[in-house]
């Protein structure tokens, strides 16, 4: 089965000579929630960003949703990414003066696919009374909802989410958890999920650690314990 | 903490200070006139020329660099709350805010003041040449130039500057940091009445002032002018709605434009104020003349005409430049709202696209809130004098000043905002 995200040796270098990725190959089939961990500066948001199109890699090849992203053109990439992937950062990237019901439907507005009303998202992530309230009012969990909210307003293949549980208490981030992988389960949207936190990666199927911008270690993902003890070894 | 402000924004204040040299230009050159025809006799009608313009600049000035520096500051509202976070007392955040103000208006007073004595050279040519002054009457520098110029531009921009720091220095922090400024929405009453009660007291003078003596009626009528495009400027989260259900209509990212006004109402009204200004002084001058032409069948004198319209062309020069910089701060404090979108697949077209909407309704309404303004001061003139209620322009000249206008809100506007869009979405929006 061909994978929906596909990294070959990847490399990513920044100016002033910081070798962020280094030959990391990835292949993700879909449906499959992968949890992504490592110290921090080890490329993790970089590993991401690359996967995602956000950012080009200087070697290597990326495939998106059975395209080749490598040297795609901006528009055309923005608009792969509008129709197939969704977005869920720490830091929540929503408009905070517009309300909810407007933030969840930005993709659509800028053309994606309506694929799901916002009331069905709204209801989907437990946000259903809160459509006309400005996002500015919201608590952070409520936010984290509404970016997850708008991250499947068009039904997309991927759901890329960069610590998206940083900002939130454990409750809510395992709110935000399970809603990420209802997605994976139940509509077989693949999850790339970066995070710290060993308890967040646990609700993943597949672990892959970073070490110095390489892959350590890559297979499926443990309980709680037995990550944060992985984690620690490939840390050291 | 100044230092840190300014180097983490100086752009944020490039607007502001590129205002007050032109403040600072603008009362040079009128007291450089005041100062000159201190010779020529009184009889000659522009005596009083040279104190016409400088007051006339200083209040000009009060109100605009007030606008586009508390529009600067009001960018900084999270700043604020982030440095109140961590133990700075609200009387601390407002001495920072007044240092700032007034390490902005320093150098650009310096940059204006010569500025503003090559314009007065220039113009005093220009009016010996036009044969308004005698040619050997020379241009001279007014001695106390540098300190009024100073306290002209350092006081008004200390003054706009506090007036837009009161509310975000004694907010509390968690309030600001929440980034619920949403919550201002409660004070609209309060000043949508005052709008209404400066346009309905604009009108009202403009009406009283058309039975006075054309020289009189002149001068009241820049007061009625200030006072409804500052009333313009209260009502504008209003008057920016108007246009809204059209907007709407052209689309989905006409909704997303239309959205935007509606969250960016009052930061855009700011920029109001000066925009139409200049479509009111510009609308005014212009009409008049043209109008006058058309009933009376002869053109003003070269000599009138040119005093009309150098004196004009330097007002709407001055709102023009203010408001671009307010607009140009808007759109420099929605940098991240760009990359956000962006992030949620705006293709870059696409993002810009919702700017180019947005700009339209910025620049109907500002074109629209100019021409009411400008008909208020010039009907009941133009009856009193000409006995008619019709003004005339001809098309050109309608096509020329809808053209300026939108090019003006282009160049704040969808300038910046393509600017901001080449950066990638991600490092902008982290
Ligand atoms: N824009 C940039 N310019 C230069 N160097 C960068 C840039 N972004 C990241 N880096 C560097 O690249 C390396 C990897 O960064 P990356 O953000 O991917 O790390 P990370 O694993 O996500 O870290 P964290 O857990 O702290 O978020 C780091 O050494 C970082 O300093
Ligand atoms: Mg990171």
């Amino acid at each position: 089965m061909e994978s929906v995200i596909s990294l070959t040796s990847v490399s990513r270098r920044y100016p002033r000579g910081v070798q962020a990725l280094r030959d990391v190959s990835l292949g993700i089939p879909a449906g499959q929630f992968v949890a992504v961990m490592g110290a921090t500066g080890s490329g993790k948001s970089t590993l991401l960003h690359c996967a995602a199109g956000l950012d080009r890699p200087d070697g290597g090849r990326v495939r998106l949703a059975g395209q080749d992203i490598t040297r795609m053109r901006e528009a055309r990439l923005t608009r792969l990414r509008r129709d197939r992937a969704g977005f869920v950062f720490q830091s929540y990237n929503l408009l905070s003066e517009l309300t909810v019901r407007q933030n969840v439907a930005l993709p659509v507005r800028l053309g994606g696919p309506r694929a799901r009303t916002v009331d069905e998202v709204l209801g989907l992530v437990g946000l259903g009374g809160l459509g006309d309230r400005p996002v500015g009012e919201l608590s952070g969990g409520q936010r984290q909802r509404v970016a997850v909210a708008r991250a499947l307003v068009t039904a997309p293949a991927v759901v890329f989410a960069d610590e998206p549980t940083g900002a939130l208490d454990p409750a809510t981030g395992a709110h935000i958890l399970r809603l990420l992988r209802t997605a994976a389960d139940r509509d077989g949207v693949t999850v790339l999920m970066v995070t710290h936190d060993p308890a967040a990666a646990a609700w993943s199927d597949r672990l892959v650690l970073l070490r110095e911008g390489a892959v350590a270690d890559d297979g499926p993902a443990a309980d709680a314990t037995r990550i944060a003890h992985q984690l620690q070894a490939v840390a050291a | 903490m100044i230092r840190q402000a300014f180097r983490a924004n100086p752009w944020a204040f490039l607007g502001p200070a590129a205002t007050q040299a032109l403040a600072a230009a603008l009362v040079t050159t009128g007291l450089g006139l005041t100062a000159s025809l201190d010779g020529v006799p009184p009889d000659n009608g522009i005596a009083d020329l040279g104190i016409i313009f400088t007051l006339s600049s200083a209040y000009l000035t009060v109100l605009v660099v007030g606008v586009t520096m508390g529009t600067a500051i009001a960018g900084q509202a999270r700043d604020m709350a982030l440095v109140r976070t961590i133990g700075a007392t609200p009387g601390r955040v407002r001495r920072a805010i007044a240092a700032q103000a007034v390490l902005v208006a320093l150098p650009a007073t310096a940059a204006g003041i010569p500025l503003g004595l090559l314009a007065g050279y220039a113009w005093w040519h220009g009016l010996a040449g036009a044969g308004v002054v005698p040619s050997e009457a020379t241009f001279r520098v007014y001695g106390g130039t540098v300190p009024i110029a100073y306290a002209v531009t350092v006081g008004t921009s200390l003054l706009g500057a506090l007036v837009a720091a009161i509310r975000p220095s004694r907010l509390r922090p968690s309030v600001a940091l929440t980034e619920a400024l949403v919550s201002r929405r409660g004070r609209g009453r309060v000043r949508t009445a005052i709008g209404v009660l400066l346009l309905a007291g604009g009108v009202t003078l403009a009406v009283v002032i058309s039975g006075f003596d054309a020289a009189t009626a002149d001068q009241a009528g820049l007061f009625v002018m200030l006072a409804m495009c500052v009333g313009a400027g209260l009502l504008g989260p209003v008057l920016l709605r108007v246009t809204l259900p059209v907007v709407r209509r052209l689309g989905p990212v006409g909704a997303l434009a239309a959205d935007a006004v509606t969250a960016r109402a009052r930061s855009l009204s700011g920029a109001l104020v000066p925009l139409t200004l200049a479509v009111a002084f510009a609308a005014f001058t212009v009409v008049l003349g043209t109008t006058t032409a058309h009933v009376t069948g002869v053109a003003a004198p070269a000599a009138d005409r040119w005093l009309e319209y150098s004196g004009t062309g330097a007002y709407t020069a001055f709102a023009a430049v203010a408001a671009v910089n307010t607009l140009l701060t808007v759109m420099h404090a929605r940098r991240r709202e760009l990359a956000v979108v962006r992030l949620a697949g705006g293709t870059r077209g696409r993002t810009l696209a919702v700017v180019v909407c947005e700009a339209l309704v910025v620049t109907s309404t500002a074109l629209a809130a100019g021409a009411a303004v400008a008909a208020t001061t010039l009907l009941p003139l133009l009856h009193t004098a000409l006995g008619t209620w019709r003004p005339w322009l001809p098309v050109s000249w309608l096509v020329a000043g809808i053209a300026g206008t939108t090019a003006l809100v282009f160049a704040g506007m969808v300038g910046p905002a393509a600017a901001a869009l080449r950066r990638p979405p991600i490092e902008v929006a982290g």
